[in-house]
């Protein structure tokens, strides 16, 4: 079986507990539980973290909430 | 006791055949002439009532040509006035209608200009706000935020996930 990388941006370096969190939360989806975090920094997300988990893009960064927020007040 | 000699009945003869030359001679011709120049007279004095009557009817008749140009005359100028009058009316519709259009028009643009502006506005609004909010979140996150952040919104996205996945399971075994 190969081992799956997740690719993991943050706006800060994850800490320990962030990490296994991460982990704790990406071992519910990858049933054989092999597979290894790549870690990059970027820091315009601000807050959360973007995901690229096989071919999707799991986007929980508060950069993107505030562009959501943004589109729907310029949409009104 | 009247004496009646030779000379006085050949002056009686003579007087009788002077009156009768006269009379078949001059007497006669004079009357014709007479005549011929009163019936002259009278054709002409005809001829004169004829053009009088005749110059009256055309005096009459120009009197009423007159009096009818005089009534069309007018009746034109009524009409001309009555047309200028609709002409006027006519132009002075269109030329509020053209002004209603262009006025119109006007408040369009000008209603989309606004709609543009604070449109423009908003979105610059929007974009500062968002860069203050950057900022002020950038320097108020803090590691243990970004804690809680990723577990709750992580913790969301991996539920949806999940949720989808299984959808996916499910469909492939049936």
């Amino acid at each position: 079986m190969d081992r799956e990388t997740i690719r993991v941006v943050s706006p800060l370096p994850l800490t320990e507990e962030q990490r296994d969190i991460i982990r704790e939360k990406l071992s519910r989806v990858v049933k054989t539980g092999l597979f290894s975090i790549e870690e990059e920094v970027d820091p315009s997300l601000i807050g959360g973290i973007v995901v690229f988990f096989r071919d999707m893009i799991i986007d929980c960064s508060v950069k993107t909430q505030l562009q959501r927020m943004k589109e729907a007040i310029l949409r009104d | 006791m009247i004496r009646v000699d030779r000379s006085i009945v050949l002056q009686v003869v003579n007087f009788v055949a002077l009156v009768f030359l006269l009379f078949r001679f001059l007497f006669k011709p004079v009357v014709k002439a007479l005549d011929r120049r009163s019936q002259l007279i009278k054709g002409e004095l005809q001829k004169i009532a004829e053009e009088k009557e005749t110059l009256e009817k055309m005096k009459q008749s120009l009197l009423e040509e007159k009096k009818n140009l005089k009534e069309e005359y007018v009746r034109t100028i009524d009409q001309a006035r009555l047309e200028a009058a609709k002409i006027k009316e006519e132009i002075v519709r269109e030329a509020f209608e053209e002004g209603e259009k262009i006025r119109k028009e006007y408040e369009k643009r000008a209603k989309k200009e606004v709609e543009k502006l604070f449109s423009t506005m908003k979105e610059e609004m929007v974009n500062v706000a968002e860069e203050v909010i950057k900022k002020f979140l950038q320097s108020q996150i803090t590691p243990e935020i970004q804690t809680q952040i990723i577990a709750n919104m992580f913790e969301e996205a991996m539920k949806q996930l999940e949720a989808v996945m299984e959808v996916g399971h499910g469909q492939r075994n049936d």
